[in-house]
């Protein structure tokens, strides 16, 4: 069994460290190109959503590398990603890949089915063996959005420009020479100091912009033309509306606390939704709330074309900005979208905001 | 007072249960008019861009109902059976209409969840009689009257009517074809109930296949024990309803030989069907070959166009039965590669 699994941002750290302490092979798959996303898009039905054409892309490229295995997490409604595993299924049967597909389901719903297939993806080892990966993975999904936090600030207000991505860069590639969730931490450890140690430019004071909209969109930064990266070169301060940790928090962890601070964030929105309409639509609309209740300059939302949920939200949003006078922008994103036409709309965007805080128009 | 039901979206499924209801509270109803130009421009001028054409015309009927109702229905259908949902759109549907209709017409929520069993469904149409001012014992007997009605009403589809016959008394239209005996075969139209009763927006397809020889199959049609049964066949429970429900049907219209051809009408965005069509499309081309064709509406979707593809699929189904024995002169024969004639 050599197990493979779809990108999503930099989960592969925390899924390489978990299957490295299991002893189970995997395969990583390539990191996501433009030949990836030809691959999804060519086997795809038409109006699929993003992500999905990534994934089938994903899943091809890693069989080719040797995969005969696929793990997905799955949900039950009502987005579209909860019935994703059994349509990718009959998709590469049809394409000559019958391969297996192994889908977590949440474990609320059936938890035996979820145990065995925990174990069968654990490689058979003994439940305190698993159980402690898995902890461990969990503590690594942490570290590495630390890590990620810090280049955001770092981004805006480096004094040599691209430090921040160059270091980035440097540390994905480096990672995956590390074996074992340990190793992984360790390592995030040494670059956290190294990231601390990137020089600020003195009185840097930049804009600062919350990134919210579809949880695969905002952490994928293949599927947001990396978004992080554009909006930090123009000095802006991004601010993450969900996380990889805060997904694993939510589904997959029994920590109450941070349950409970997340209703109260959710309850932020409630004036203009207050209610799961499955995806992350609610988190978008209480986040844009929150974001301009913390005073920050302007969100942005991002989804994929035909997003059923964000498209909710992206009606929402509008009124949230009317009532409040507070700049918001939507992108969406598809397997067309056009570097140099987003990343026109992203400067317009930051000039728009500059020249509200009476700035003027600035190239950072 | 005046209560406005926009005739979209689910109206098609759930009008009786929602009509006797309010009437029983003693309110009068009124519809929006039939789906037309006005309408449609409307919604589309008021709706996000990215939204489907059902959820854009919804906002159109809400408009045309803005002024000469008291107040508009909005039913934010979360769940329709225990366990399963419905789309996404549907839920958040009162906020967008909040947010996007000028003029903040005066809504009237009708929160339906049965999520945890039909029962607690019902709770939702208890509380709004609560919130029109009824007493207790007055919504209990409104709502068993509801219930009645619209369990009369789907035994009627079940047993094959449809939508338009039964709320639009445009039956005789409908039925030319098949009362008469002369219908060449069936055609299985799979779609959701918005659109394939929507005459406006489906480019009258019923009554054009009717005026071909052809009777429609509707998914109502096919009953609730049949469509489990089909989609029995996939690992996972399918979640939403209405994309149960259309798997469902098509898979037993072919498994039971029961149409000569399906159409999948699906309109453009529509996150269901894209899943929906492709799981059938795949099981059809597996296992059934009957000639199968999608169909994608939106807001500009031409009626020649339309035309033209219905005839095309009819020509083909018909040249298919007449000439059984064609054999491609390129090695291959049109319909599939893996598959002779």
């Amino acid at each position: 069994m050599i197990l493979t699994f779809p990108h999503m941002g930099r989960m592969y750290i925390p899924i390489k460290g978990l299957f490295d302490d299991l002893g189970v092979k995997t395969v990583i798959p390539p990191p996501i190109s433009k030949k990836t996303l030809e691959i999804g898009t060519r086997i795809s039905p038409e109006t699929a959503c993003l992500p999905l054409k990534i994934n089938l892309g994903n899943y091809i490229e890693s069989i080719q590398k040797g995969a005969d295995t696929v793990i997905l997490m799955g949900s039950c409604g009502p987005c579209r990603f909860g019935y994703y595993g059994v349509v990718e299924k009959e998709i590469l049967k049809d394409n000559g890949y019958d391969i297996d597909v192994v889908i977590l389901d949440s474990p609320g719903l059936d938890p035996k089915v979820f145990l065995q297939r925990i174990r069968k993806i654990s490689g058979n080892r003994s439940w305190t063996k698993i159980a402690k990966a898995f902890l461990q993975a969990s503590r690594v999904v942490t570290k590495v959005d630390e890590l990620l936090d810090i280049s955001l600030k770092k981004r805006p207000r480096e004094r040599k420009r691209g430090e921040t991505d160059r270091t980035l860069a440097r540390f994905e590639r480096e990672v995956l020479d590390c074996h074992g969730s340990r190793e992984i931490m360790d390592f995030i450890e040494e670059y956290k100091i190294i990231f601390s140690q990137i020089q600020e430019r003195e009185n840097a004071d930049p804009l600062k912009i919350g990134l919210v909209g579809e949880i695969y969109t905002l952490i994928e930064p293949y599927v947001n033309l990396n978004i992080e990266k554009k909006l930090g070169a123009l000095g802006v301060e991004v601010y993450r509306g969900i996380t990889i940790a805060d997904w694993v928090r939510t589904h997959l962890s029994l920590d109450r606390k941070y349950k409970k601070q997340r209703r109260e964030k959710l309850k932020k929105g409630e004036d203009y939704l207050g209610l799961c309409i499955g995806g992350h639509a609610w988190e978008t609309v209480a986040s844009t709330v929150s974001y301009c209740d913390m005073g920050l300059d302007g969100v942005i939302q991002i989804l994929p074309f035909g997003c059923m949920p964000e498209i909710v939200a992206e009606s929402i949003i509008p009124a949230i900005a009317r009532d409040r006078g507070f700049p918001a922008m939507t992108l969406t994103v598809d397997e067309l979208t056009g570097e140099a036409g987003y990343l026109t709309r992203l400067e317009a965007f930051v000039d728009l905001l500059s020249q509200k805080k009476g700035r003027g128009y600035e190239q950072a | 007072m005046k209560i406005g039901i926009p005739r979209a979206l689910l109206y098609y499924i759930y009008y009786p249960l929602w009509r006797t209801f309010l009437e029983e509270l003693g309110h009068e109803v009124i519809l929006s008019s039939g789906t037309n130009r006005g309408i449609l421009d409307h919604g589309v001028k008021s709706c996000v861009d990215d939204a489907c054409l059902p959820v854009k015309l919804f906002h159109g009927h809400v408009m045309d109902l803005a002024g000469k109702a008291d107040r508009i229905l909005i039913p934010r259908l979360i769940s329709v059976q225990p366990g399963e949902f419905i789309c996404p759109k549907f839920i958040g549907l009162p906020e967008m209409i909040k947010n996007s209709v000028p003029g903040k017409p005066n809504l009237l929520i009708l929160n339906f969840n049965a999520r945890s069993g039909m029962e607690k469904g019902y709770e939702g149409l208890r509380s709004l009689g609560r919130e029109l001012n009824a007493s207790n014992a007055m919504i209990n007997h409104a709502l068993e009257h509801a219930r009645a009605k619209q369990d009369v009403y789907t035994g009627m589809l079940g047993k094959g009517s449809d939508p338009i016959t039964l709320l639009e008394k445009r039956g005789r239209q409908l039925s030319n074809g098949r009362s008469a005996g002369k219908s060449k075969g069936r055609i299985g139209l799979i779609g959701h109930p918005y659109l394939v009763y929507d005459q406006y927006i489906n480019m009258n397809v019923c009554s054009k296949l009717d005026a071909k020889g052809y009777a429609p199959l509707f998914p109502e049609n096919i009953p609730a024990h049949e469509i489990d049964k089909a989609c029995e066949r996939y690992p996972k429970k399918l979640f939403w309803s209405y994309g149960k429900s259309l798997l469902g049907s098509g898979l037993a219209m072919l498994e039971h030989g029961m149409v000569d051809g399906l159409i999948l009408l699906t309109s453009f965005g529509c996150g269901i069907d894209s899943f929906i069509d492709d799981l059938l499309q795949r099981a059809n081309q597996r296992e059934f070959h009957v000639p199968l064709t999608t169909i994608t509406l939106d807001e500009q979707t031409g009626q020649a166009g339309f035309d033209t593809r219905l005839e095309a699929f009819i020509d083909m189904l018909e040249w298919r039965s007449r000439y059984d024995s064609y054999l491609s002169p390129y090695g291959a024969d049109v319909y599939s590669n893996q598959r002779t004639i």
